[in-house]
């Protein structure tokens, strides 16, 4: 999306709340009307808050240059090597576990 | 007179005390204050009692660390075998882990004590400590203000002489700020000194473990235990540092000190007239002032933000209640379980990262935020390059600044954001910075100065902090109380 678009879009509408909800499942989180209602005002804040980083560049999201991080240097891998993973009752140590496996409830579907 | 590590260290080498004994007071000091300071959210003394012994074994048979029967303190995300680890979350409610971090692994094998697991920020996410699940913890300079964030309960602890160190982890200036509050040391290291091998992650290449201390030299012998590169975080670098402890001579003359205006900007005035006095005092002892630009720096918080919060969104996907901690009661499908899991399990604040996270690595807004905030990290990396090039250090406030009072209704999340100005820089650049003690505002509450150095050269921002700190008046004093000996 070309940076004039987002600004123009900031400044027309807020974060509507389907966007919200769209968000809210790929996020695999669930929110009332409630908290719904006052997530969606303070999200707009943070959003207008994220948008200063497209003010202030020049250029615009067009001409930006495909870099890599430079704070991961891929030619410093290791090399690949077989070790003793953790004990399968120390994995499942945290949980009720089913003969070694992690289980949840039957449900209906 | 509190005592420092290295002195706790020669009583113990000399026998005039074991580290049962001093473990013992430590214990003591934690039950008469942590109710009301709430620094610790989970003790540890049994096996800090079985430490302390193993601990008095190994001094014995002499060549043991400086570090040998030391009780301390972790931040309630770094990873212990079979000990609480909840990142002072609802969500990983109970969780035990079944290794320990990198970082314990090393201070264990020196012998050093665990008095129990401090407060924190859910998953280190703020900067006041109030998230936490189990309260805020309080500052021990002053009970009706906050401890900072997000390693609150690791500042407080210290501050509070209820452990002689603690490690806290520093995203965007969870060591610093805290540190800065309470009126002690803390050192976020260069990305990559540390492993962060068993750190719970929330924004991983921003993400480094460090000391929180009374003193800079007990600074220098925390990071100097803990430091070192390891196979299990592959960020970490094999880089050959000597004893930082051994070089601390206070010799600062002819160091080239970047003082950056950027900085300075908004922050309360009393706070700029302190640091401004500590830079000349550094200048009167043969020091040499660069003024220095930094027009990247008011970028440095939405880059940040959109960043951290990218990470955490896909660093806490990992939460579905399945594996470990917290999982809700009533579900109608493996889904249902996972929504209501998640939406029960996570506070507010941690909700709301991981929706901007979500946001911007969504499609259609990758570009616009995730990879544009990419590209702006690099170069702000390239403006503190340049930086480095004319000057060995930059000074700077640790914090706009000094501690919030409690429960500090009036501020919106974004407000609180801002306040994170002076640090996240820092993380976003990956180079090393200090935050010491530099006098107190007209409340009385103390002010943090912030000297930041090259990546790998922890050596000179700690020996300009150990010249400041026994060279300037503007001491904030001994809290009076906890352990004495």
């Amino acid at each position: 999306m070309a940076e004039s678009v987002i600004i123009e879009r900031r400044l027309k509408m807020a974060v509507t709340k389907i966007e919200i909800e769209k968000l809210a499942k790929l996020a695999r989180l669930r929110f009332s009307d409630e908290e719904l209602e006052k997530f969606a005002g303070e999200f707009d804040e943070i959003i207008a808050f994220a948008d200063t980083i497209n003010q202030s560049v020049e250029g615009g999201t067009d001409e930006i240059r495909s870099v890599g991080s430079q704070l991961i240097s891929f030619e410093e891998l290791r090399e690949d090597e077989v070790i003793p993973s953790l004990p399968n009752e120390k994995i499942v140590s945290n949980v009720e576990d089913k003969d070694g496996f992690f289980s949840v409830r039957r449900s209906k579907k | 007179m509190r005592e420092m590590i290295s002195e706790l260290s020669a009583k113990l080498h000399s026998g005039e005390m074991s580290s049962v004994e001093l473990t013992k007071e430590y214990i003591k000091a934690i039950e008469e204050a942590n109710p009301r300071i709430n620094a610790y959210v989970h003790t540890t003394f049994d096996y800090a009692l079985e430490g302390a012994e193993i601990a008095d074994k190994l001094l014995k048979q002499g060549n043991a660390s400086a570090l040998c029967g030391i009780p301390m303190a972790l931040k309630d995300n770094i990873c212990t075998d079979g000990l609480l680890t909840t990142c002072c979350s609802k969500i990983l409610d109970g969780f035990k882990p079944y290794y320990d971090a990198a970082v314990w692994e090393k201070l264990k094998a020196q012998g050093a004590v665990l008095l129990g697991k401090a407060n924190m920020d859910e998953f280190a996410m703020g900067s006041t400590s109030e998230s936490s699940c189990y309260g805020a913890p309080l500052n021990p300079r002053n009970l009706d203000h906050v401890t900072g964030g997000s390693s609150g309960g690791s500042a407080a602890a210290v501050c509070a002489n209820m452990a002689a160190y603690a490690l806290g982890s520093d995203t965007g200036g969870s060591v610093r700020q805290p540190a800065s509050f309470c009126g002690i040391v803390g050192l976020k290291p260069t990305y990559g000194a540390v492993s962060r091998y068993g750190l719970i992650a929330y924004g991983s290449s921003l993400d480094q473990i460090g000391p929180l201390t009374y003193s800079v030299k007990d600074a220098a012998v925390v990071f100097d235990a803990i430091k070192g590169v390891d196979r299990r975080d592959q960020t970490s670098k094999a880089f050959d540092y000597s004893s930082i402890l051994k070089s601390l001579n206070q010799d600062i003359k002819g160091k080239r000190i970047g003082v950056a205006e950027e900085f300075f900007e908004g922050i309360d005035p009393d706070m700029k007239t302190q640091i401004y006095e500590g830079i000349k005092l550094f200048e009167k002892n043969g020091a040499e002032i660069v003024n220095i630009k930094l027009p990247a720096l008011k970028l440095a918080l939405p880059v940040y933000y959109i960043i951290a919060c990218a990470e955490a969104s896909s660093n806490l996907g990992r939460y579905d209640g399945i594996r470990y901690g917290y999982r809700t009661d009533s579900y109608d499908s493996i889904d249902d379980m996972i929504y209501k899991t998640r939406s029960k399990g996570f506070g507010d604040e941690v909700k709301r990262r991981i929706m901007l996270g979500t946001y911007v690595l969504s499609s259609g807004y990758y570009d616009a935020y995730y990879k544009k905030a990419i590209v702006i990290r690099e170069e702000i990396n390239r403006e503190f390059n340049d930086i480095f090039e004319k000057c060995d250090v930059l000074i700077a406030p640790t914090a706009p600044n000094t501690a919030f009072s409690l429960n500090f209704k009036g501020a919106s999340p974004v407000e609180m954001y801002l306040s994170d100005i002076c640090t996240v820089p820092i993380n976003i650049a990956g180079i090393p910075s200090i935050s010491v003690p530099c006098g107190k505002d007209a409340k009385g509450l103390p002010i943090g100065m912030q000297i930041i150095g090259k990546k790998f050269d922890e050596a000179t921002i700690l020996n300009m902090a150990y010249f400041y700190e026994q060279n300037s008046e503007d001491k904030v004093g001994i809290y009076e109380g906890g352990v004495r000996i």
